[in-house]
C-alpha cells in the first residue's frame, strides 16, 4: 500500500531542560484512525500532543502530516522547523481539545466558534455561523448558542471546545485528556460526542484515562510510560492480553 | 436685608465663576493626561514584556522611578527639565496593565487556545488577551482616574491656575475656607461623573467572566 499516513512520527524527542520526558516516540495514525494514548501520568502523554501541534518545540526526531514534512532532525542533529507559512498552513489542518476547555470566556458559544473561521479561514461571517449552528446541532447545544461559557456546565464547554476545533475542518483532532476535569454524568455526554465523530470516520488521536472508552472506541492503543511508547496494538489485544511487564502493572492498578 | 442677601448672593455667583475657570483647567488637564497616558502605558506595558534585555531594563527602571517618587516631584523635574509634555501624563498607573498582560501571556489557556486554532500573535493579543485584560483591570483603572481627577491639584505648584488655586487665592482674598470647601464639592462633582461612567462600563462587560 502506498497509503501516506495521516500523521507521521519519528524518534521524537522533548527535554525539559534535563529532564528528558519524550525519548523517541515513533508511530502513524491513517486517515481515520481513531488512536488512544493510555498511560501513567508524566509518561509524556499531554507533551507528545503539544509537540504534534506546535505549543512546544521538540529536541529531536521528525513530524510530518500526511506527507507535509513540519519538522526533522537534520545529519547535523540539528532540529529544522518548516517555514512559518508552511507552518500555519499545517496547523489549520490540525484541531486541538484541552482538558481545561480554553473557551474565550468574552465570547458567546457562537463567537467561540465563529472567530477563528472569519478571522483564521477568512470564511464569510454568514457561513461561519451557519457552520456554528450545525456544530452545535451535533454536538447537542443548540439552545446554547448565545450563552457565554460562564452559564454552561464542564461537559457542555468541553462539546463547545470541540465544535470550536471541527469549525476548521481538521484532517485530524487531538484530545488531551478531554475529561479529567468532568465527573462520570458529563463525561458520558463528551465522550459520546467523541464517539459519534469516530462512527463518522474522522481521523482522532485521544489521550486518556477512561479506559472503557478506550477499549470500546478506539481502533487502536497506545501505551505510553517514561517516554517512551511501550506497548500497542488492538485494544482487545492490549486490555485483555498485555505483553509488556510495565503495560500489565499500569491496567492492574487501574481495573 | 435684601442688600445683604443680594450681595452673598453676588459673592457666590463670583466664587462659581472663578472656580468654573479653574475647573476648566483642571478638566483640561485630566482629559490631556488621560489622552497621553493610554498609549504611553500601552508602548510601556509592551517594553516591559520585550525580550531586549536592553528596553525591559529601561522600561523597568522607568516604572520604578514612576511608582518610587512623589508625584509633585515629578511634576517639579519634567517642569525644570526640558518640558515637552505634561508632568500628569504618566501618572496613570501602568503597573497593574502590565501584571494583567503578563498574567495572561502566560496563563497558557487562552493564549494555546487561540494558536491552535491559527490565531496569529497579534490577533491573539488583540482578540483574546486585550479585552480580558481590560475587564480584569477595570476596577483599578476605575480607581486611578479617580486619583487622577484630585493629583491635577498638584500641578499647582507650578502656578498654573486650575480649580485649586484658584479656590486657594479666592479664600486668601475674601479671608474664608468657603471657596476650598466649594472647590472641594467640585473634584466630588468631577468624581462622582467618573464614578458613574466606569460603573456603567463595568456593567455593560459583566456578560462575561
Amino acid at each position: 500500500m502506498d497509503n501516506i499516513p495521516m500523521l507521521e512520527v519519528r524518534g521524537l524527542c522533548k527535554n525539559f531542560e534535563t529532564n528528558e520526558v519524550l525519548s523517541g516516540v515513533s508511530f502513524n495514525i491513517e486517515k481515520g484512525e481513531v488512536v488512544a494514548v493510555i498511560g501513567p501520568s508524566g509518561s509524556g502523554k499531554s507533551t507528545m500532543l503539544r509537540c504534534i501541534n506546535l505549543l512546544e518545540r521538540i529536541d529531536g526526531g521528525s513530524i510530518s502530516i500526511a506527507g507535509d514534512m513540519m519538522v526533522h532532525t537534520n545529519n547535523n542533529k540539528k532540529v529544522v522547523y518548516a517555514q512559518k507559512s508552511q507552518l500555519r498552513k499545517i496547523r489549520l489542518r490540525l484541531g486541538m481539545v484541552f482538558q481545561s476547555f480554553n473557551l474565550f470566556p468574552h465570547f458567546s458559544v457562537t463567537q467561540n466558534i465563529t472567530e477563528a473561521q472569519i478571522h483564521v479561514a477568512k470564511k464569510d461571517p454568514r457561513n461561519a455561523a451557519e457552520t456554528a449552528n450545525e456544530l452545535l446541532k451535533k454536538v447537542g447545544l443548540s439552545d446554547k448558542a448565545d450563552a457565554y461559557p460562564y452559564q454552561l456546565s464542564g461537559g457542555q464547554c468541553q462539546r463547545v471546545a470541540i465544535a470550536r476545533a471541527l469549525a476548521m475542518n481538521p484532517d485530524i483532532l487531538f484530545f488531551d485528556e478531554p475529561t479529567s476535569a468532568l465527573d462520570p454524568e458529563l463525561t458520558a455526554e463528551v465522550l459520546k460526542v467523541i464517539q459519534d465523530l469516530a462512527a463518522e470516520h474522522m481521523t482522532m488521536v485521544v489521550v486518556t484515562h477512561e479506559m472503557g472508552f478506550a477499549r470500546d472506541v478506539a481502533d487502536r492503543v497506545i501505551f505510553m510510560d517514561k517516554g517512551l511508547i511501550v506497548e500497542e496494538g488492538k485494544p482487545a489485544n492490549i486490555f485483555s492480553n498485555p505483553q509488556n511487564g510495565r503495560t500489565k502493572a499500569f491496567l492492574k492498578s487501574i481495573f | 436685608m435684601l442688600e445683604n442677601i443680594d450681595n452673598i448672593l453676588q459673592d457666590l455667583f463670583r466664587l462659581f465663576r472663578l472656580l468654573g475657570i479653574g475647573a476648566l483647567t483642571s478638566l483640561k488637564i485630566f482629559f490631556l493626561t488621560l489622552i497621553f497616558s493610554m498609549p504611553l502605558g500601552l508602548a510601556v506595558a509592551f517594553g516591559r514584556m520585550s525580550k531586549n534585555k536592553l528596553i525591559n531594563s529601561i522600561v523597568r527602571f522607568f516604572i520604578l522611578v514612576m511608582r518610587g517618587t512623589p508625584l509633585i516631584l515629578q511634576i517639579m523635574f519634567i517642569y525644570y527639565a526640558p518640558s515637552f509634555m505634561l508632568p500628569e501624563g504618566m501618572k496613570i498607573n501602568i503597573d497593574r496593565f502590565v501584571a494583567a498582560i503578563i498574567a495572561f501571556s502566560l496563563n497558557y489557556s487562552a493564549y494555546e487556545a487561540a494558536a491552535v486554532l491559527g490565531f496569529t500573535k497579534v490577533q491573539t493579543f488583540f482578540k483574546i488577551i486585550v479585552p480580558q485584560v481590560i475587564k480584569r483591570i477595570l476596577p483599578s483603572i476605575s480607581n486611578e482616574v479617580i486619583t487622577l481627577v484630585k493629583d491635577t491639584a498638584l500641578v499647582t505648584t507650578l502656578g498654573i491656575s486650575e480649580l485649586y488655586r484658584a479656590a486657594k487665592n479666592e479664600a486668601a482674598r475674601v479671608f474664608s475656607t468657603v471657596p476650598l470647601f466649594v472647590a472641594g464639592l467640585f473634584y466630588l462633582f468631577m468624581n462622582s461623573i467618573v464614578t458613574k461612567i466606569f460603573d456603567k462600563i463595568e456593567k455593560k462587560l459583566s456578560y462575561y467572566r
